[in-house]
């Protein structure tokens, strides 16, 4: 049922092939924004806001990350000329949106958090909220992965790319990451 | 099957990861357009100026280099000079006093057989032994200046290995700590 000695085992041609061909993208993006071309960055922006969402939200509070997901954004666009390999644009602002995450923690530590409960909201909302919260309870390692497959959609292979993580430790993330949700959640297994 | 459906999408839809899907699609990100300050200026890709500063500091020290060695050669070059000059006077004033004529013919004899030898550049023996003890203070001297220099070729080299290693650090380190150029805030 869960992650298999052959899945681990996986050949690095096999890995490449599942993983999606947008380092090219990202180059030729990045290329243009440093030589003046700002819709360039729009466009790398519409790529990697939902990773960036995603990894705040595994963090922050939700009504934070929107405001957050623009000032790493912004910071990236000002700091974009010290990124040395541009195919790993990727990978450099997941760095920005983690280390903003614990910034936030550190600096929010002597003003009162206010919780989603007491804003209010919805209960269809809520549910999701009861879900993400048990999701933030995993360990960090498989939290980031499980919220960018079920909150924001994307693919196993996409997750890999996007964060530069290798397909196999995201596969094991998941699959792992799925099985203590399940526990968690009083899903039986199987079924 | 189902955990190709966990992994890419693929596969038998696993109902549980839908159900996920579902309830947790809510809190998806929703696109907004970036807003960039106009005043904001587009980043530049950053010069590299490392091979050009290490090209300028081989070029400053072979000049460094090269002028010391020149200064070193003609000093070494106008000392020898000028005391192989008063030893040559000396020994022409003794040979003017001493010299009989019978040593004149020994040594006219003696730079035959050389001639014949074909020995014909070196100089006759004795003269050569006065300059003995004069060439070895001069030895002495140049060994000091050789040291000299050496000392003040060592110290620029120095110098310049200690100016292109902090001109390799300066352009190292801001990118290639990866950690530093994510911080933020």
């Amino acid at each position: 049922m869960y992650v298999t000695a052959d899945m681990l085992l996986m050949s690095p041609e096999a890995q490449a092939a599942e993983q999606p061909q947008e380092t090219a993208v990202e180059i030729v993006l990045v290329r243009a924004v440093l030589d003046g071309d700002r819709d360039g960055f729009a466009r790398l922006y519409d790529l990697y806001a939902p990773l960036v969402h995603g990894i705040l939200l595994a963090r922050v509070p939700r009504v934070e990350v929107d405001d957050l997901v623009q000032d790493i954004f912004l910071h990236a666009f000002r700091k974009l000329h010290t990124l040395r390999d541009a195919s790993s644009f990727g990978p450099w602002i997941a760095m920005i949106a983690r280390n903003r995450a614990v910034d936030y923690h550190r600096r929010s530590k002597e003003t009162v958090e206010i919780s989603d409960e007491v804003r209010g909201s919805d209960t269809h909302d809520s549910k999701a909220k009861e879900i993400l919260e048990l999701i933030r309870s995993l360990p960090e390692t498989y939290r980031e992965t499980l919220i960018l497959r079920l909150v924001e959609g994307m693919t196993g292979p996409e997750i890999a790319a996007r964060t530069g993580l290798t397909a196999a430790s995201v596969r094991v993330n998941l699959h792992r990451g799925m099985k203590l949700l399940r526990e968690r959640l009083g899903f039986v297994e199987g079924v | 099957m189902k955990e190709d459906y966990l992994w890419d999408k693929t596969g038998e839809p696993d109902p549980e990861i839908q159900q996920l899907e579902e309830i947790l699609g809510t809190l998806r990100y929703e696109p907004k357009p970036l807003e960039l300050p106009q005043d904001l200026l587009t980043p530049r890709r950053r010069r590299n100026h490392f091979p050009l500063l290490a090209i300028a500091a081989t070029v400053l020290l072979a000049l460094l280099a090269a002028g010391l060695w020149l200064r070193v050669r003609t000093q070494s070059e106008s000392q020898p000079q000028q005391a192989s000059v008063t030893p040559a006077q000396s020994t022409i004033d003794e040979k003017s006093t001493v010299a009989t004529n019978n040593d004149e013919e020994r040594k006219q004899q003696k730079i035959e057989q050389v001639r014949k030898r074909g020995w014909a550049r070196l100089r006759p023996l004795p003269r050569h032994s006065k300059h003995r003890s004069s060439s070895t203070t001069l030895a002495k001297q140049e060994r000091e200046e050789a040291l000299e220099a050496k000392q003040q070729v060592m110290l620029a080299l120095r110098l310049t290995t200690e100016k292109l290693s902090l001109v390799h650090k300066k352009n190292q380190s801001p990118s290639n700590q990866i950690k530093n150029q994510h911080r933020v805030g």
